[in-house]
């Protein structure tokens, strides 16, 4: 029983730190423009797509087995890292730069569109069918203590923690990420302090769609990769940015952890039910905190 | 002479337009054209219900699949579990629809932006899970075979009779909300949309008119899902996707959100695009995501704001002078010999600062009261307290010997409480008239549309506003914005006006029109509560003076005494040897 409890917490923390990318993502963009890209899920897809594309490219070219050759998935993850936030740049320019700063939230529709735009463009291309990338450390098993972690959740979780502690280091700590937080805090007073918030606001839309690729190449060998698998990982890491509160990165990755852990936990009653016990779950918590679970709202001056 | 104006003035050329389009489809004979009537009658259905809360109340739900999936799925089971009639089923969807409104508009009205969408989007996709997931129930995929359609004469109905019974809805639809839209109902959701506490101050109940515009949006989609249910015969879960409420939400704002004719728009230029698109199912998609991702770059106010430059947009037209009803003024109760308002030992923390600590205060009738003191004293908490726009931790608010301790902002707001703010918060994409009437809001009901308009007119009048009824209140001069946010105020007949810092930012010429106007208002029978700095106002206009220093009523009395207490003294000047005069050192 213990057993299957830790076997589903560590695919729950997999699953989750993948939601913790995507949601860190959200947050990226929210801090620097109080908008979203509900597209995120689509740069996830695709990232794998393109993944998978540059993996079958150079394996085709050297005519070997990308399964053998854990280089050629760090290849893939590069790929898909380097295009999906290359077009997280057209994807500011077109769907957000003209809303970005304005009321209503016509960014939703926009960035929705450049979503199916892309979708489309890459059902063209690759069809609608599901592929497998290959694990770039094979399909062994790794057991401790009676607990089995495949290798492509190490391999997972180890990434995406590294990446996360990266991000949360350089926000606090290097001189681009104090000008992205005074972004965050006060647009006009970083724009008068010489800080370019153009460059700010397109660097955040491309480093969160950098990460959406990424996530999916990470997650491709554990699920089967198809072009519609992005959309319910997006709105899970767009939860977990949420209920972690989206100006807060922490409470982003650990959102994404907790609903990982949680939906992998509901999997083991009821595979059916897991999404509708998360989402439901997500409303709860948001109709008794608002402001999400560590987001303290500051009472609005009247 | 006008008793439903508003009413009559949307249902005669819609009436025309149903006429015409019913004519249609007579004349058609394919059920293509038909069907096209058919699904362009149901969008707009979906749509007019989604503008109520997307587009007037400001609220993007992101989940209305979910409601089209009650009234699809009500259809279904009630006509083919319990053997319900199928007209008793499709008026019974709507309602079910309703209900599951409320479920979800109760998480939703304390959350805002991105949140309120998680919220509204995560019950779409709990629908969603449920009916495809429920396969005993709702048929997953496999769907619910068998729904009884309406009958006519014991034939099920053909494509026809389905056009012209949604074309009815459709009329009926429009010329009810209508109505409602364009008067204090549609004002009551516009003001709250831009300014959820101003709307409250005005006596508006934001959580009450929120719910509403979530159930409405419900009946309606629900509505939309048991028409096209019956229609079909069959319904599964494939139709109830994200990118169904992404659809009902791109009707509204396509159209124009929070016009009353954007959901026509939407709908038939959503509806037109449908139909040549599915010609080439090829293009389709990328034609759908061109048009979400550059339409509203290109239209941000919709197809309906496309319209909006090229004829001058006819304004309410200013009232003949002379027949102009004297400025109303609410009924004071019969006196008591109490105070019109008590603070009894009030207390406020937040955090470790205190900010009011044991006031008591009296206000009466008549009378100006200036509260004063120094930057932090509490003053504008204390005006929060009283308007409840935030809660004492202690103490007791009497309004004429009424304990309203507990009573909330709108509902203080009707009691005759009314206010103005700090920080300007006007309605400011509404003309100054729809601003005052919005004030009104309390006092409107049990009166007609012109009456409403005759007693906005007297306030402006009263206010020297009236050359301004016809003018947007963002595009004035911040001194005029001033004096619209009190003629707002004083649209709601109040007993009490509390006026937060009424001089700040005016030039003197300004302050001192605003002092007669004060006096003016005192003169009707107000009392009036300021906070104010300017210190010649104040000792100009009051006839009782409080002084607040952190968070204590360290004075009280007329000017004269006030200008002499060595504490104010101290607490502006914060020494004892300095015998600047108060007027002076204040400014």
């Amino acid at each position: 029983m213990l057993i299957t409890l830790l076997q589903a917490l560590v695919g729950g923390l997999t699953i989750g730190a993948i939601y913790a990318l995507v949601a860190l993502g959200f947050s990226l963009t929210y801090a620097t423009t109080r908008t979203l890209n509900f597209a995120q899920g689509d740069f996830v897809s695709v990232g794998a797509f393109v993944g998978l594309a540059a993996a079958g490219l150079v394996a085709g070219a050297l005519n070997i087995d990308p399964a053998s050759y854990p280089w050629i998935y760090t290849l893939a993850a590069l790929a898909a890292t380097i295009a999906m936030g290359l077009v997280g740049w057209p994807l500011y320019l077109a769907a957000i730069r003209p809303f970005a700063g304005k009321p209503g939230m016509s960014w939703v529709m926009s960035t929705i569109g450049f979503g199916i735009v892309m979708q489309s463009t890459a059902l063209l291309i690759w069809g609608p069918g599901t592929r497998m990338l290959a694990a770039p450390l094979g399909d062994g098993v790794l057991r401790l203590a009676g607990v089995g972690f495949r290798s492509q959740e190490v391999v997972v979780l180890v990434l995406a923690f590294l990446i996360l502690g990266a991000f949360d280091y350089s926000m606090r700590h290097t001189g681009m990420g104090r000008c992205m937080r005074a972004v965050a805090l006060n647009r006009d007073a970083a724009a008068l302090m010489g800080i370019d918030v153009t460059a700010a606001m397109t660097i955040s839309f491309v480093a969160s769609s950098a990460l959406a690729g990424l996530s999916g190449v990470l997650i491709a060998p554990i699920v089967s990769a198809s072009l519609f698998m992005g959309l319910l990982i997006a709105l899970k890491g767009f939860s977990a940015a949420i209920i972690g509160g989206l100006a807060h990165p922490r409470g982003c990755m650990l959102g994404g952890l907790i609903i990982g852990v949680v939906e992998s936990l509901t999997g083991l009653w009821s595979a059916q039910w897991r999404e509708i016990v998360v989402f439901v779950l997500v409303i709860a918590v948001l109709s008794v905190a608002p402001n999400g679970m560590f987001g303290k709202g500051a009472p609005e001056k009247v | 002479m006008r008793a439903f104006p508003s009413l009559l003035r949307d249902a005669v050329p819609a009436a025309g337009a149903g006429l015409a389009l019913i004519a249609l489809a007579f004349l058609l004979d394919n059920d293509f054209y038909l069907r096209i009537l058919f699904m362009g009658g149901v969008y707009f259905l979906c749509a007019t219900g989604m503008n109520v809360l997307a587009g007037y109340a400001g609220q993007k739900s992101l989940g209305q699949a979910g409601l089209f999936a009650v009234g699809a799925y009500a259809v279904a089971l009630l006509t083919t579990r319990l053997e319900i009639p199928a007209a008793w089923a499709l008026a019974a969807a709507p309602l079910v629809a309703a209900v599951a409104g409320v479920v979800i508009a109760l998480p939703s009205l304390r959350v805002k932006g991105p949140s309120l969408a998680l919220v509204t989007l995560a019950f779409g996709i709990v629908v969603e899970k449920i009916v495809t997931e429920w396969t005993d129930l709702f048929g997953g995929a496999q769907g619910i075979y068998g729904i009884v359609p309406l009958s006519h004469a014991g034939e099920p109905f053909g494509m026809r009779q389905w056009v012209v019974l949604v074309i009815v809805l459709c009329v009926v639809s429009h010329a009810i909300l209508a109505g409602f839209l364009r008067g204090r109902f549609g004002r009551a959701l516009l003001s709250l949309q831009t300014d959820e506490i101003a709307a409250e101050c005005a006596g508006i109940s934001v959580y009450r008119y929120k719910t509403l515009a979530f159930v409405i949006a419900a009946a309606f989609c629900g509505l939309g899902g048991a028409l096209i249910a019956q229609q079909n015969q069959y319904f599964n879960s494939d139709f109830i996707t994200f990118h169904l409420s992404i659809f009902i939400l791109l009707l509204v704002l396509l159209g124009g959100a929070g016009r009353l004719h954007g959901p026509l728009a939407g709908a038939v230029v959503l509806t037109l695009t449908e139909t040549y698109l599915a010609r080439w199912p090829f293009a389709q998609h990328f034609v759908y995501g061109a048009l979400l991702l550059f339409a509203l770059y290109l239209m941000p106010r919709g197809i309906v704001g496309l319209f909006d430059r090229l004829p001058a947009r006819k304004r309410p037209p200013g009232r003949a002078p002379g027949r102009q009803p004297a400025m109303p003024v609410r009924t004071p109760e019969p006196g008591t010999g109490a105070p019109l308002l008590a603070l009894q030992g009030i207390g406020k923390a937040f955090g470790g600062v205190v900010t009011a600590s044991d006031v008591s205060l009296e206000v009466w009738p008549r009378r100006i009261h200036a509260l004063i003191g120094p930057n932090g004293a509490g003053k504008s908490t204390l005006i929060n307290i009283v308007t409840g726009v935030i809660r004492a931790d202690g103490g007791r608010i009497l309004l004429n010997g009424r304990d309203i301790t507990h009573a909330s902002a709108h509902e203080r707001a009707r009691l005759g409480i009314a206010r103005t703010f700090q920080n300007l918060r006007l309605f400011g994409d509404m003309t100054v008239m729809e601003n005052v009437l919005v004030g009104a809001h309390t006092r409107i009901p049990g009166r007609s549309e012109s009456q409403a308009l005759d007693h906005a007119a007297a306030v402006l009048a009263f206010a020297g506003l009236s050359g301004h009824a016809g003018t947007q209140a963002r595009s004035l001069p911040y001194g005029v914005q001033r004096r619209v946010e009190l003629a707002r105020a004083l649209a709601g007949e109040p007993a009490l006006l509390l006026l937060d810092e009424p001089a700040a930012g005016l030039n003197p010429q300004e302050t001192a029109e605003l002092g007669r106007l004060i006096r003016k208002i005192g003169g009707l029978g107000i009392a009036v509560l300021m906070v104010e700095h300017d210190m010649g106002l104040v000792m100009g206009v009051s006839d009782h003076i409080v002084v607040l220093d952190r968070g204590v009523v360290i004075a009280d009395g007329n000017p004269v005494r006030i200008q002499a207490d060595p504490r104010v003294i101290e607490a502006y000047l914060g020494t004892d040897e300095d015998d600047e005069p108060l007027e002076a050192a204040a400014c």
